[in-house]
């Protein structure tokens, strides 16, 4: 995909975001276009966190401009064009699988019968019919994992948000977890996700390596693998790090 | 057992608390705090009572009683005018008026007889005690002062003076009000506040830690209807704690109810709005549940011992008062004891609910300015 030639979702233009000394953001810069499945792979603490704080207007830039949707993050013009899923399951345990997404059904603003549909919708899409009663402190980590995204999924997004949708998710759910994302991608949906898993990357269209608040590669999969000359992308991360300490 | 061991459990604990340096400081400032509030707040008397004298006497000796008054124990203002000292007690600006008569000094002292010089004992004089009993620590407080300035009267003249008290009561059915009746406006205060600040919190330090309330604040919900969401739900909750609790009190407790429920019950409501946001307020400088918690005396020892629940507002140090009046709760069990006991409405207690209001939208403003300032 080419992102010059096709309408940006969203641009990251020189983010930085420090906390006291610590820099968490260097220099960010990538966009991502309409339609795109977007990787944004990194170890721990590589600010891919921060930077999708940052794009859903939890905390503001030290510097830098982003923009989603053709809006500033800090415009609630466009937040029920957004999904996301974070990291954490974040959703009410007290609460029944079909009762948290009533709540936030209802906080999108999906009137009664069309809720209803969406639920049942979602649900099948999830394989949850079966626990939509079923209070969600009740269900398996993994099932949370699937809630959490049902959620997400609510507001019939344009732009999907996914942070480390998979940590701590068995192989299966995981594998599970990319053929819904590629399904949704093909009904035009743009997806940002990140996660350290780098074998995931081979799932996305484009992926950016982040390491230390920056920027290191930016690239298809295939590509990447052939700039650094590797077998595999955790392989090519590794040798991409290097390059850039040498640089 | 091993003693190592034991000991590198208890280094742990002394290694946690020493990296958490607000939970030291919780632990050292809380228990400083609560002996010093206690102190303060049980260590004295009711003092400055307000009263005020109507002085019809033609003679002197009025004026001498008056100056045998104890002016610590009671604050004392004058009046002319009988009624409007009465309508001074019946609005709660003084607790008692005390009056005396135009031939209180004739009365009081032996008269000649009509015809002859032989001297006539004294008719007998008597003072008019206009009381507010609905706070009877108060009312005590001008029952003795009166009569240890009548003892001291005694005592300077070397004999018994004929003087008499006659009490009137400005609230009459409150007139033998026991101390139930004072004391249940604020208990139930007491436990809708810390009921509701200690569920808010652990609920927002929730929301805070679990991200579900980053995923509201990326829905179209704005922090204005995530905190009124939440206070219209405390509010109901509120609403029918309070009718429990008032049901309790009067058919358990038997305890007086002149005014309206209804009236009662909104100030109830509005003390746990209030009480909700303080919760919202503490939930932004805790980062976890147990953390939170610490901050809880904070907020049990101030409403507890400044809000007038057990010792009237008025007989806490001058510098120790203005703390009680910037709680909602000493408002709100004032303005309940209003109505339960002197069976007041709306035209008096507007005050009240306006403050209360004021509280919560002040501290609504604060929790949503402080929501959004989490973007920054």
């Amino acid at each position: 995909m080419n992102t010059d030639s096709q309408k940006k979702t969203l641009t990251f233009d020189n983010v930085s975001k420090t906390y006291g000394d610590i820099t968490a953001l260097n220099k960010l810069s990538f966009s991502i276009a309409e339609g795109e499945l977007y990787g944004l792979i990194g170890p721990n603490g590589a600010g891919k966190t921060t930077s999708i704080r940052l794009l859903l207007g939890l905390e503001r830039p030290s510097e830098g401009r982003i923009e989603i949707l053709g809006h500033s993050p800090s415009n609630r013009a466009h937040y029920s064009e957004i999904g996301y899923m974070p990291q954490e399951t974040s959703l009410y345990i007290e609460l029944t699988v079909e009762e948290n997404l009533e709540l936030f059904g209802r906080l999108y603003g999906l009137d009664r019968s069309a809720l209803k549909n969406k639920i049942s919708e979602l649900l099948a899409f999830v394989e949850l019919t079966e626990r939509r009663k079923t209070v969600v402190a009740n269900l398996s980590g993994g099932m949370k994992h699937r809630a959490s995204l049902a959620v997400a999924l609510l507001p019939e997004p344009k732009l999907l948000i996914l942070d480390e949708p998979t940590v701590g998710v068995d192989p299966e759910l995981r594998q599970g977890f990319w053929s819904r994302f590629a399904e949704m991608q093909k009904k035009g949906i743009t997806i940002l996700i990140t996660t350290h898993y780098m074998d995931e990357a081979a799932h996305c269209h484009r992926v950016g390596l982040i390491s230390s608040g920056h920027l290191i590669a930016q690239g298809t999969p295939n590509a990447l693998l052939k700039e650094s000359q590797a077998k595999n992308l955790e392989e090519a991360f590794l040798k991409l790090i290097k390059r850039e300490a040498i640089k | 057992m091993s003693l190592k061991r034991t000991l590198a459990i208890t280094k742990k604990q002394f290694l946690s608390i020493g990296h958490d340096p607000r939970s030291l400081a919780l632990m050292i400032l809380a228990p400083i705090m609560a002996m010093l509030i206690f102190g303060f707040a049980f260590g004295t008397q009711p003092e400055h009572v307000k009263v005020v004298i109507v002085n019809h006497d033609h003679g002197t000796l009025a004026s001498q009683f008056i100056n045998k008054i104890n002016h610590t124990d009671l604050d004392i203002t004058t009046s002319t005018n009988k009624s409007e000292a009465k309508n001074q007690v019946k609005n709660g600006q003084s607790v008692a008026a005390i009056i005396f008569p135009n031939d209180f000094t004739a009365d009081a002292l032996p008269r000649l007889a009509p015809r002859g010089g032989q001297l006539l004992p004294p008719k007998g004089t008597k003072i008019t005690v206009f009381l507010d009993t609905t706070d009877q620590q108060l009312s005590a407080v001008v029952n003795s002062s009166l009569a240890a300035a009548s003892q001291k009267m005694e005592s300077g003249s070397g004999s018994s003076l004929p003087i008499t008290f006659s009490t009137d009561y400005a609230f009459p059915k409150a007139k033998d009000a026991g101390y139930i009746n004072y004391f249940a406006a604020g208990i139930m205060v007491f436990a809708i506040t810390v009921f509701t600040t200690l569920l808010t919190l652990l609920a927002f330090v929730g929301e805070r830690t679990s991200g579900t309330l980053d995923r509201l604040r990326i829905t179209p919900a704005n922090e204005t209807e995530i905190v009124v969401g939440y206070e219209l739900a405390f509010g109901a909750i509120a609403a029918v704690q309070g009718i429990l609790l008032l049901a309790v009190a009067y058919f358990v407790y038997h305890i007086l109810i002149i005014g309206s429920v209804f009236l009662a019950g909104l100030l109830i409501v509005l003390t746990a709005i209030d009480a909700q946001i303080i919760g919202v307020l503490i939930s932004a400088a805790a980062k976890r549940e147990s953390q939170a918690v610490q901050f809880l005396p904070f907020i049990i020892f101030p409403v507890f011992l400044l809000s007038g629940i057990f010792i009237p507002v008025q007989s806490l140090p001058n510098w120790l008062r203005p703390f009680s009046y910037v709680l909602p709760t000493t408002w709100a069990i004032d303005g309940i004891r209003d109505v339960l006991l002197r069976g007041w409405g709306l035209s008096h207690i507007w005050p009240h609910l306006l403050i209360l209001l004021g509280f919560a939208v002040i501290l609504s403003t604060l929790a949503i300015v402080g929501l959004k300032r989490n973007r920054q």
